[in-house]
């Protein structure tokens, strides 16, 4: 019972940083999301031990663990666009696909690169 | 009233629809038994069943998805909890992500647009590398095809999770770092499930790179499209 009590209370917190993250989006006039705004000052006040992680841990956790039940309402969505998979939308796939593949690629060499690298310069 | 009583079995039953499909994706363990997947189509088939509306369903909904929000602010903890991997790695992971985040936005853009697709549909599938609720947060602020956005990044995760092992052979890719930045760039938590597969040090990896990445394409995505569109 105290546990439940305790995600409770964390979701609130977790809650107000993402209003604050809407609030400096909003004073701001940014295009980056409010939630992400409020993920990231939540990072760097963790990083910086402003605030301590047991005060939103349990209910970060409950969130982390259940991520999916939270975007499937929205993701319910996609029956009002149906029509946009006919014919022509099927690029679209090809196109998610190959750039997903591009991003693989870039990324793994880039870090591959800079990581035997720094490993070589270890050993010598 | 008539809300409470569409309301709440929409949001009991979405719910309930959730716990089975997690049981389904536990017992056959494929990309394509994804719960959001199993869960996305279980509804939408019983919706159409029932002949209940987008809307009318949403009325319950909408009590689950304004949790959206503090579960992409909830996400800084496992970074948080994963920064001393984080501190170690600092430049690898950095650069790996950030070039990865920038072709994934420039490419997806330039060939939507090429094609001739609609602005609303380019803004849609330019954040379609990152997880969900952060692509969905992203295109709602760009004004693009919310529930959209989650099909192209269930296909940017799949098609990630199942090719990746090819493209890892045949590109040279063999370090389980850049394997982890990799499958978390591209492929967000169904890259970081492939990664945890082979190791827990390339799981957490790949989600530090998955939540950094979310980051860099956030910040990226609003600026990238006034250059290329």
């Amino acid at each position: 019972m105290l546990k439940i009590f305790l995600i409770f209370i964390h979701i609130i917190i977790l809650y107000a940083f993402y209003q604050i993250g809407n609030w400096i989006q909003f004073i701001f006039n940014l295009l980056i999301p409010g939630s992400v705004i409020g993920m990231i000052l939540l990072f760097l006040l963790l990083a910086t031990n402003v605030i301590k992680v047991k005060w939103i841990e349990a209910g970060a956790a409950m969130m982390n663990k259940h991520l999916t039940l939270f975007f499937i309402p929205v993701t319910v969505g996609i029956m009002n666009y149906f029509d946009l998979f006919k014919g022509r939308g099927i690029i679209l796939v090809l196109i998610t696909i190959i750039s997903t593949i591009i991003v693989m690629i870039s990324s793994g060499l880039i870090s591959q690169w800079l990581a035997t690298r720094k490993e070589a310069k270890q050993h010598e | 009233m008539n809300n409470i009583i569409i309301a709440v079995p929409a949001i009991i039953g979405t719910i309930l629809i959730y716990i089975f499909s997690i049981k389904i994706h536990k017992r056959y363990n494929y990309p394509f038994t994804l719960p959001i997947l199993i869960a996305t189509c279980l509804i939408i088939l019983i919706l159409l069943l029932t002949n209940v509306p987008y809307d009318t369903y949403m009325s319950g909904g909408n009590w689950i998805s304004e949790l959206l929000g503090p579960a992409v602010v909830a996400l800084a903890y496992p970074l948080y909890k994963e920064r001393m991997v984080l501190k170690n790695l600092l430049i690898p992971i950095l650069s790996g992500t950030l070039v990865g985040s920038l072709f994934g936005v420039v490419t997806g853009v330039l060939l939507t647009k090429g094609f001739g697709f609609d602005a609303e549909i380019i803004y849609t599938i330019s954040s379609k590398s990152v997880t969900t609720p952060v692509s969905m947060a992203i295109t709602e602020s760009l004004g693009g095809i919310v529930p959209l956005a989650a099909v192209f990044v269930m296909i940017a995760g799949i098609s990630g999770g199942v090719l990746s092992k090819y493209v890892f052979t045949f590109i040279g890719i063999h370090h389980h770092l850049s394997k982890g930045i990799a499958l978390g760039s591209s492929s967000h938590a169904i890259g970081t499930a492939t990664a945890l597969e082979s190791s827990d040090l390339e799981g957490s990896i790949s989600s530090i790179a998955m939540i950094i990445s979310a980051m860099a394409v956030s910040v990226m995505t609003p600026w990238l499209l006034t250059i290329l569109i």
